[in-house]
């Protein structure tokens, strides 16, 4: 049969954001593919080196537009190791309830996603709905939706308005009620595991050699997560578990992100009761002429996506002298992609990258 | 769950792997900086050897490869950031340990060699630090295009490439219009 080349996004109604892949195929199997990032690229790496500390903080979380908290939280603890900043422990405990909702909403615009490729209209329009209950939260938290800002150097900017607990708790009740409906329709649904079953595999020795973290490594069986490895915030005061799935495959995949919500949700129910009192900020010198001693740190945390790193340096000015961003999808997106396409029918193009978790924005930067 | 925190007294650990790299590697400069970090600084041709070295220690997670533009010194400076996964068979974590590996390079035609035959992970980080900084690292299959799609007299993440400058130069004027005798 003839080979031909085909190029899949970035207008493409199975491609999500501004990404493209050229694949070379026999029929509707796939031979070969190239990702093409760049679409996106914004050159914010170089625009921070122009910008002092507290500046880069709405570029930042520009990073991921989808999850933007989790880039807050890593430009801040690199921003702290090099100045040598403490947190207040309220603030730690606030900065974990807050992300672990983002990744809350994070997974469930994948699950709106993810469904929505697949046809499952209703499903995705319930994920939709449910993250909009989230961002309604942060909207009262932060003042805004999507982009928030709220993660400081030094702590967070402001406390827990009055009764935000309970309306916290009661969002989560009423997403959490509708878990027995998502199961029934979508993740216990034969139709899910015969389009995601056996799909996109990538075994463990895979996603070990290419760099594989995040959903990717806990679906082929390995509960590796830097929340647990390297536990930052208040995520070693209260107990909670790694899911992970064995089969490595886009089912798996989604099953792990499933069960990550619940038990995110558990795990905000636990730092609600356990959370002291006391300051949630300490006082960062004049931002305007604040400037870092010379150096150098290297800090990572889980997003949902995965491993997320900052290599961050300082020459003891008043800008970084040098900012990159280790983000979990460009692994993910430029070389696990391209080895999980290869003899896969292109009908699933879509779902595999999906299932991967990949955002193009973290790969253009 | 706590079971997972009973791993091997750190300190002695590093100290042990700092006098190991000692001995196997001439030039190598090893700096603990923190209990959970060490530094390591080796000349240019040292750096595969020192990477399959801790690889086969058990770093095998390679998280990053970056570089940095000493402007001042004439110098780039590749970063490796590496760290372990977990052991396979128990789970548990192996060593709370990131390792920094760096190494100098000329600034004028910057060669180095590629280390994808050890990562293959570091295949796109290395096109990166070839587009945006110029090194081009020998071996490498693909050196092509990953994030740009211009060619640029000067590598445009050093820091002499002025941004505000090029944006003047590129987009700063109306271009002709087709047919009215000026080229754009």
């Amino acid at each position: 049969m003839r080979e031909l080349e085909l190029y899949f996004g970035p207008q493409h109604l199975g491609m999500v954001g501004n990404f493209s892949i050229t694949l070379q195929v026999e029929g509707d199997r796939i031979l070969k593919a190239t990702a093409n990032p760049g679409y996106l690229h914004r050159g914010f790496e170089k625009l921070m080196e122009g910008r002092s500390w507290i500046k880069n903080f709405p570029m930042v979380c520009r990073i991921n537009v989808i999850e933007p908290d989790s880039m807050e939280m890593v430009y801040s603890m690199a921003v702290e190791k090099l100045a040598g900043l403490e947190v207040p422990e309220r603030a730690q405990f606030i900065r974990t309830i807050y992300l672990e909702l983002a990744r809350v909403g994070s997974h469930l615009f994948g699950l709106w996603a993810y469904a929505s490729m697949l046809g499952f209209d209703t499903v995705a329009q319930w994920a939709m709905y449910h993250r909009d209950l989230i961002l309604d939260l942060f909207e009262e938290l932060t003042g805004g939706r999507v982009y928030h800002i709220y993660i400081w150097p030094g702590g967070v900017r402001r406390d827990f308005p009055d009764g935000f607990k309970d309306r916290i708790v009661k969002t989560l009740h009423s997403i959490g009620g509708c878990v027995p409906d998502y199961d029934s329709t979508f993740f216990n649904n034969r139709l899910f595991y015969e389009r995601a079953g056996n799909i996109g595999k990538v075994s463990r020795a895979e996603a070990l050699e290419m760099g594989g973290t995040g959903q990717v490594l806990r679906a082929t069986g390995m509960p590796y997560d830097i929340r647990r490895i390297e536990p930052y915030a208040a995520y070693d005061k209260v107990p909670w578990n790694v899911p992970t799935r064995e089969d490595g495959d886009a089912f798996s995949r989604i099953w792990v992100v499933r069960d990550e919500m619940i038990e995110s949700v558990h795990m905000i129910f636990k730092l609600l009761d356990e959370m002291p009192g006391g300051e949630v900020y300490n006082r960062i010198p004049n931002p305007f002429k604040w400037r870092i001693p010379k150096g150098e740190a290297y800090v990572r945390c889980e997003s949902s996506r995965g491993e997320l790193g900052l290599y961050l340096v300082s020459n003891g000015g008043k800008n970084p002298y040098r900012v990159h961003f280790r983000t979990p999808s460009y692994p993910h997106g430029l070389t696990v992609l391209e080895k999980a396409l290869v003899g896969a029918n292109i009908s699933d193009v879509g779902n595999i990258m999906i299932s991967l978790y990949v955002v193009a924005p973290e790969i253009d930067r | 769950m706590n079971g997972l925190r009973c791993f091997r007294p750190r300190e002695r650990n590093n100290q042990l792997l700092k006098q190991e790299l000692e001995t196997a590697f001439d030039g190598i400069t090893v700096r603990i900086e923190k209990k959970n970090r060490i530094e390591l600084s080796i000349a240019r041709n040292g750096v595969l050897s020192v990477l399959s070295f801790l690889k086969n220690k058990g770093f095998n997670h390679l998280q990053l490869v970056s570089c940095v533009d000493w402007i001042d010194d004439g110098q780039l400076e590749l970063v490796y950031v590496l760290s372990a996964y977990m052991k396979e068979d128990t789970f548990e974590k192996v060593e709370e340990l990131n390792i920094i590996l760096k190494t100098r390079i000329g600034r004028d035609n910057p060669e180095f060699i590629t280390s994808i035959n050890i990562f293959p992970v570091a295949e796109a980080y290395e096109r990166e630090i070839h587009e945006l900084y110029g090194v081009i690292f020998q071996g490498h299959p693909r050196l092509t295009h990953l994030l740009l799609d211009r060619d640029y007299s000067i590598p445009p993440f050093r820091k002499d490439f002025d941004t505000r400058l090029y944006v003047d130069d590129f987009f700063g004027s109306v271009p002709a219009v087709e047919g009215e005798g000026e080229s754009l």
